[in-house]
């Protein structure tokens, strides 16, 4: 099946083609908080559409470009630990702190990025691990930042800039937002040349070298806009937590959840990352409390199996199974 | 004196890691494919030696066969089912694949084993010998010279057999091998069922000398990672050296720096090698 | 002189590839590289697109020299190949795939749009097939689509036309002649006779790493050296008799 790209008028992306699903969506993750009010509920809807940022951020690189780095926590950690940072050395709002992560994350993701992406496959994706695992170990010896025990963020609000709200609905929608530039970007690098080589050079590396992609220079603009956008979500993160040490924020977990929830929902798709968060989420937070005391060493059984069968069964995640599943003719007529 | 036996003490340890890395490497230069599950495997190797013991009540040679046969023969089950199938297939798939089976694999043992940490029962290795001033657990010192001896004789498979032959022409020209009638599939699942044999025999190994709990998969999988790399990858003679030189780093930085910087160390070595030179002491870049 | 090659050597450990290969190629031309398998030609290709560096000799396309330049910068630059087994980009439609040529000189995505929709047309494949449905000659005429939207001025062909029914042959010949018209200079890497002789006015034989005869087809071919490497014994006879009644 063949992803669209809005160039020639086919659509943006292969769901986004039916307008009305798009607009589906869109009211969907509107009008969900509103719907289900109980706080549990908006809890878990912060908690997937934050997953869904991390996730898309990782889609740019991981999805689009084929470069699978199982390493994006390290990104997204200093994005979770500046903000606090600047809060607790200078008394920062800690929104304050968000452009320096963003900053540190680009400049790291090309540090790393450099030799890296000499290595290929396999090889690229260990090496994403260990310098992740690095980052982790580093932070945990390092008493500036809290060394083991990390960082917290403020008790109460000083004023709306620290951003600690009461409810669930603030954050629900700051983050939704977040989320839609995220995607609005995705997006615009599809239709644009930018995109057709990052595709080219997951399709074929060697292809795209001799119809003069720059593959090098590309693939580091992938690493580090996804670098940026990782980090914005580290920082949202700790703005709602109040709180990061360095398992919450260079953890391995972490950056094998956004790969599953890329995956899950259909790597390199505008909406895959997404739908694999609505999903994921959920079914963690459900398994977490269904098995009380054990719950999340069967979460992470549960987590391992899914991941075994997406990998062994649909690689293209669930969106990939959508097409194939739903009727060629009711396809047809409505992917112009 | 002090220094000698830590010296000694992390010699011995690397011994072990040689022989797991080594599996780790084979896979590696057959395929191209990291198994991300490796870690678990030893970890396995270790359960079934402790289930071996309890169970059967075997000595160390039992346990050690037991281990070993149980991870071969999951090591070739999972070659069949699952590697088989993605090797092919789209990266992110391939990686995700022996994620998956590490976390499945990783949690189950929490499930089913418990968080603790255990040790083996007493065996016929219990006891430290006294070696020339220096005291050394006997099974520390036993399983440093059997990983040694195992890992020399994966080599020696490798290099003088003539299944060994057939196992690295299928790693140097998948083709060329299946035109001369080799069985490219066979050879890749012998590869996978020795590399699992391997890790398991090293966890059997391990666990008659230190205690685990399901958790040291985690730290194993990434030493492993880190011996190959040094050591060039596809190359079990390179993973011994290596083996032994991560050992003897990690021993000497627990020593001297404190235990957390040992695994700083470590990977900060696997970084550094990844930057400078990623083909290893002895592999082809 | 668009394209000079010289003593251009490619050693792989102590076993050398090519050894010390010239060519010379004037803007228009159409040249043939043939040899027996493992002759060099492939490797000698491969350092014309930069693929592989050579270890002596100096390759200069149109006044830059690009020895040691790396496929990208050759594509920029004006050369353009297609590989031995085509690779296209699978997930991806025809036009998509040529989009990504196009892009090269065309950053703008409605100006790429209209000349990969022109090269398309041009090579008579159908935008919006996806790519994985094409059979062998679909993805071949696809990667030479793909290819012309970079505008090359050289064009470095690896054994396009192998594998093709004496049909799609015809038609393949007839798409590397209008190709050729459009001003494109050709290198053209094959096995099959048919095209050497039909297209080409000048091949280069390769054996064992060294150019061994060059020279029109026609007079290649009665080379004793060329015959006795690379034809074989049956054209030996064909082309004994064909001497002797002409």
């Amino acid at each position: 099946m063949v992803p669209a790209a809005g160039i020639d008028g086919q659509g943006v992306s292969k769901f986004l083609t039916p307008r009305a699903g798009v607009t589906l969506v869109v009211a969907g993750l509107l009008l969900y908080p509103l719907v289900f009010t109980g706080a549990f509920y908006r809890d878990i809807g912060v908690s997937f559409v934050l997953a869904a940022i991390s996730a898309s951020a990782w889609n740019i690189v991981g999805g689009y470009a084929g470069q699978v780095s199982v390493g994006h926590s390290m990104f997204f950690g200093l994005g979770a630990y500046t903000p606090l940072l600047v809060y607790n050395l200078w008394g920062w709002p800690p929104l304050l702190g968000i452009p320096f992560g963003v900053v540190l994350a680009v400049a790291l993701s090309i540090a790393v990025g450099t030799p890296t992406f000499r290595l290929s496959g396999h090889y690229f994706s260990m090496a994403t691990i260990a310098v992740a695992e690095l980052i982790r170990l580093l932070a945990s010896t390092w008493n500036f930042i809290g060394a083991a025990i990390g960082l917290q963020g403020p008790a109460t609000a000083r004023g709306w800039w620290d951003l600690t709200f009461r409810g669930e609905l603030p954050y629900y929608y700051i983050f939704l937002g977040v989320l839609a530039v995220v995607l609005l970007t995705t997006a615009a690098i599809e239709r644009r040349r930018f995109g057709f080589y990052l595709r080219a050079i997951k399709a074929s590396e060697r292809a795209a070298r001799s119809l003069g992609v720059p593959v090098r220079r590309t693939k580091l603009q992938a690493l580090a806009l996804s670098a940026a956008f990782t980090a914005i979500a580290g920082s949202l993160y700790v703005v709602k937590t109040g709180f990061i040490d360095p398992d919450s924020g260079f953890g391995i977990l972490v950056s094998v959840q956004m790969v599953i929830i890329a995956a899950l929902g259909g790597a390199g798709l505008l909406f895959g990352p997404l739908l694999g968060a609505v999903i994921l989420v959920p079914l963690q937070t459900a398994t977490n409390s269904w098995f009380g005391g054990g719950g999340s060493g069967l979460t992470y059984i549960i987590y391992g199996g899914i991941i075994v069968v997406i990998a062994r069964f649909e690689p293209g995640g669930l969106f990939d199974l959508w097409h194939r599943v739903v009727p060629e003719r009711w396809r047809r007529a409505h992917v112009a | 004196m002090v220094v000698v036996q830590v010296i000694v003490g992390g010699l011995l340890l690397g011994a072990i890691y040689a022989l797991f890395s080594s599996g780790l490497t084979l896979i590696w230069g057959m395929m191209n494919f990291i198994n991300f599950a490796h870690g678990e495997f030893v970890m396995l190797g270790m359960y079934v030696a402790l289930l071996a013991v309890t169970w059967i009540g075997g000595g160390p040679p039992v346990f050690g066969v037991a281990a070993a046969v149980a991870l071969a023969a999951l090591g070739v089950a999972i070659y069949f089912l699952l590697i088989r199938h993605v090797a092919r297939g789209p990266m992110l798939a391939q990686i995700l694949s022996t994620f998956g089976l590490a976390l499945l694999l990783r949690y189950s043992a929490f499930y089913f084993f418990s968080a603790n940490f255990v040790s083996l029962p007493p065996t016929s290795l219990s006891g430290t010998i006294n070696l020339a001033g220096i005291y050394l657990p006997v099974a520390q010192l036993v399983a440093g010279a059997v990983a040694i001896f195992l890992t020399m004789s994966l080599h020696m498979l490798l290099t003088r057999t003539t299944i060994g032959s057939k196992l690295l022409a299928v790693a140097e020209d998948r083709t060329a091998a299946m035109l001369m009638g080799i069985r490219p599939d066979r050879m890749q699942a012998l590869a996978w069922g020795l590399s699992a044999g391997a890790a398991g025999i090293a966890g059997a190994l391990m666990a008659t000398a230190y205690p685990w709990s399901p958790s040291v998969g985690e730290t194993f999988g990434p030493i492993a990672f880190v011996v190959v790399a040094l050591g060039g990858f596809g190359s079990v003679l390179g993973s011994l050296y290596a083996g032994l030189i991560i050992g003897l780093i990690q021993a000497a930085s627990a020593f001297w720096l404190g235990a957390i910087y040992k695994d700083i160390v470590v990977y900060g070595l696997f970084v550094a090698l990844l930057w400078f030179r990623p083909q290893g002491l002895m592999g082809k870049a | 002189m668009l394209l000079e090659a010289t003593n251009v050597s490619k050693e792989f450990g102590s076993f050398r590839a090519v050894a010390g290969a010239d060519l010379a190629v004037e803007r228009g031309e159409i040249i043939g590289l043939i040899g027996p398998n493992g002759a060099g030609k492939s490797t000698f290709f491969n350092c014309l697109a930069g693929e592989t560096q050579p270890t002596t000799g100096r390759i200069v396309f149109d006044g830059k020299d690009i020895t040691h330049a790396p496929p990208e910068v050759h594509a920029r630059a004006g050369i353009g190949r297609t590989f031995q087994v085509p690779i296209t980009f699978e997930d991806m439609t025809v036009l998509h795939n040529v989009l990504v040529g196009a892009f090269l000189r065309y950053p703008g995505r409605n100006d790429a749009r209209e000349q990969a929709r022109r090269i398309i047309e041009l090579t008579g494949l159908r935008a919006d097939q996806p790519a994985r449905t094409l059979g062998t000659p679909g993805r071949k005429r696809l990667e030479i689509a793909r290819v012309l939207a970079t505008e090359p001025r050289l064009l470095l062909l690896d054994e396009s036309l192998a594998g093709l029914t004496p049909t799609e042959l015809q038609a393949a010949i007839a798409l590397v002649r209008r190709i050729h018209e459009m001003g494109i200079t050709i290198v053209i890497v094959e096995h099959i006779m048919e095209v050497i002789m039909t297209l080409t006015k000048r091949v280069l034989v390769f054996n064992q790493g060294r150019v061994i005869a060059s020279g029109t087809p026609e007079a290649v071919v009665h080379e004793e050296a060329v015959i006795e490497a690379y034809l074989g014994r049956a054209y030996r006879r064909q082309v004994s008799k064909g001497s002797q009644d002409g």
